[in-house]
């Protein structure tokens, strides 16, 4: 829970932060010229519990020290952050494991660094040594480890305290492809047991399927917070359209609806309407036929566009996304007006409120014209199925006879 | 007071950490452990060869002068090694301090009493060489040398207060790594260590100053116990304990005002 939190650093002098003597000594106003450095400005948000968030960003918008103000590692300064529960931060794993001395020992303190008792980590051991796999080598110093034992071995630790939240910085970008998947699996499980995690990542499309939502910072402050598969989309398009800025063939991004609407302008998307019977609807029965109909306009004819929808449940899941570059489809030049409709024979979705998103955007993810909840779709049914996904279906027995 | 209650609480914690301390020190050395009794001996070797039969110092009171000056080196190595390494500490310790967060406090108080357990599996050599000496009828035995660790109390103090001030001041001072050891040099000569104050025969003024100088009742209480074979003074006793207490509060104040940049920075 962060509340109006701020992080300044203060950079001294030429030299960054080591001050010297000299500096302190003769200086002439006895205030040294103090370089400060905002790091998160005014940053507000609130974490579930249980709640899997992927915090997404170029490099210094602050993503990590906004990690390490949860994990309190860092104070804020100003606001305030609360938390409930045991933390643990997987910054770097392996952090703070003494070379000179035997795994085990190590594993001993790094628990006990994470708050577990002595004889609470000793009872883990077994665990944690067949997650690290690492064998007769946790009897040896670990200085003699591989670079992939010793991630094995820190992930192994910081996992076995058995947290209620996780805070994790890009710590699974190391480590080879097997090693990651159990990794992951072993977050999976975690996260099932009600584990709230805030994750750092790069990879975008682990964050989008790993995460329940995304946050998206940039220059210390939150650009955007939602499902992760839009702010992930708003990240791309970002990224893609400041690649763009050099070229000049296109042109930048701009905010077009605070949160909800952003794109270059070159494509507009005029209007977007379900269509259902003949008609635009609201409303739709459950397995029923329906349409949508994207209306654009061409501001600078494109030869590389995609068309996109995401649906979403009310509470923000995703329920399905596809592109025209998915489906293979291949553009070749976008002007003027026009109509793409996205024909489904069947909308198996349960009974509840949807949201739909729609984007024309270049292949690289540079967005032309990207609006979020563009259109609403109320999905109606005779019974009241759990779940979003109601497909037709049918029960058959057969009993054996005795 | 607080700085106390927080070691206090991570008691389990410092035990391990000192224990890790201790042995990545002795690791991959042939004599491991041995070194801590090893070190002293081979100290009191090279000054007894030095002092016998290079340079013969007299003060009255301190024959013979290899022992005396063995009884004043011992605390004065434990104290001097405790603040030396509590200026990296905190640097050597970056990794744990911002990447798994645990606090601060606990480093230099690691430092401190790593280096007691060092100055206390030395005892024993100090013990012996008492011992040697009173068997060849150089020196009697100070029996006294029973109530040492009281004498350590103060010396803990101390070592405590100026590690922990030492620890979180390196941190934004760099300079205070370098400036550290040569203030330990100054403090070393001005403390009754090679020298009792009573044999110096040096001009009224400049004694008064030397008598002043508070860390000498800790070097004269341990002594006294270790080597004189009495009883300290209670003034020089008690003066010795405040010094400790004083240090201690002051130095973990410095340390409470400097404690929520130290992560920042290393």
């Amino acid at each position: 829970m962060f509340e109006d939190v701020s992080k300044v650093f203060r950079l001294k002098g030429r030299k960054g932060r080591h001050e010297t003597l000299k500096g302190a000594l003769f200086s002439k106003s006895g205030r040294r010229k103090a370089v400060d450095f905002q790091a998160l400005a005014d940053i507000n948000m609130a974490v579930e519990p249980g709640e899997v968030v992927a915090v997404l960003g170029p490099n210094g918008s602050g993503k990590s020290t906004l990690l390490k103000l949860a994990g309190g590692i860092f104070r804020p300064t100003s606001g305030r952050v609360r938390t409930e529960g045991r933390i643990t931060a997987l910054i770097e794993l392996g952090a703070g494991f003494h070379p000179e001395i035997t795994g085990w020992e190590n594993v001993i303190i790094n628990g006990m660094l994470l708050g577990l008792s002595r004889r609470e980590v000793e009872q883990r051991m077994d665990d944690i040594l067949e997650f690290a796999g690492i064998g007769d080598f946790i009897d040896r110093p670990v200085k003699t480890y591989s670079s992939g034992m010793y991630v094995r071995l820190g992930f192994a630790v910081a996992v076995a305290v058995d947290p209620d939240i996780l805070l994790i910085d890009e710590v699974l970008a190391v480590g080879d492809e097997a090693f990651v998947a159990r990794c992951l699996d072993r977050l999976a499980r975690m996260r099932r047991r009600g584990v709230t995690m805030i994750l750092v990542t790069h990879d975008l499309d682990m964050a989008a399927a790993f995460a329940d939502r995304g946050i998206y910072l940039d220059h210390g402050h939150i650009i955007a917070d939602g499902p992760t598969d839009q702010v992930v989309a708003r990240y791309r398009g970002d990224v893609a359209g400041e690649r763009a800025e050099g070229e000049k063939s296109r042109g930048s991004v701009r905010i077009l609806e605070e949160g909800r609407r952003w794109g270059t302008g070159d494509v507009e998307i005029l209007n977007v309407e379900i269509w259902a019977d003949g008609r635009p609807v609201r409303l739709l029965p459950s397995g029923g036929a329906a349409d949508v109909r994207v209306t654009y306009r061409v501001h600078r004819p494109v030869d590389d566009f995609v068309f996109g929808l995401a649906w979403h449940g009310a509470d923000g899941t995703l329920v399905s996304g596809h592109n025209t570059d998915l489906d293979g489809l291949e553009g070749e030049l976008l002007e003027g007006r026009g109509q793409v409709s996205c024909l489904y024979s069947s909308v198996p979705l349960a009974a509840g409120s949807y949201t739909l998103d729609v984007a024309i955007h270049a292949k690289d993810g540079l967005a032309y014209d990207y609006w979020c909840q563009a259109s609403k779709l109320q999905v109606t049914a005779p019974v009241q199925w759990p779940g979003i996904w109601a497909p037709s279906h049918s029960w058959k027995g057969y009993p054996e006879k005795k | 007071m607080t700085h106390a209650v927080l070691l206090w609480r991570h008691r389990a914690l410092v035990g391990v950490l000192v224990r890790r301390e201790l042995a990545a020190r002795y690791r991959a050395s042939v004599l491991g452990f041995f070194w801590s009794l090893l070190n002293p001996l081979l100290l009191l070797v090279v000054y007894s060869f030095v002092f016998t039969t290079i340079f013969q110092p007299r003060f009255p009171g301190g024959q013979p002068y290899p022992l005396f000056l063995f009884a004043g080196l011992l605390p004065w190595m434990f104290f001097s090694g405790a603040v030396l390494d509590a200026a990296v500490t905190m640097v050597d310790n970056g990794p744990l301090l911002a990447k798994v967060m645990c606090p601060p406090e606990i480093f230099p108080a690691v430092t401190v009493l790593a280096h007691m357990v060092n100055h206390l599996l030395a005892l024993p050599v100090l013990v012996a060489a008492m011992g040697v000496a009173a068997l060849f009828g150089a020196h009697p035995f100070p029996w006294t040398i029973v109530f040492l660790p009281l004498a350590l109390v103060p010396w803990v103090l101390t070592a405590a207060g100026v590690a922990a001030a030492v620890a979180a001041g390196a941190v934004h001072l760099r300079d205070l790594r370098d400036l550290v050891g040569h203030l330990l040099n100054l403090l070393f000569f001005s403390s009754p260590i090679i020298y009792s104050l009573d044999g110096l025969g040096l001009n009224p003024k400049l004694m008064t100053v030397l008598r002043l100088n508070p860390f000498a009742s800790l070097v004269e209480v341990y002594r006294d116990l270790a080597f004189g074979g009495r009883i300290p003074e209670m003034q020089t006793a008690l003066t010795a304990l405040l010094v400790g207490l004083v240090v201690f509060f002051l130095g973990t104040w410095v340390f409470s005002r400097l404690r929520d940049t130290i992560v920042e920075a290393v």
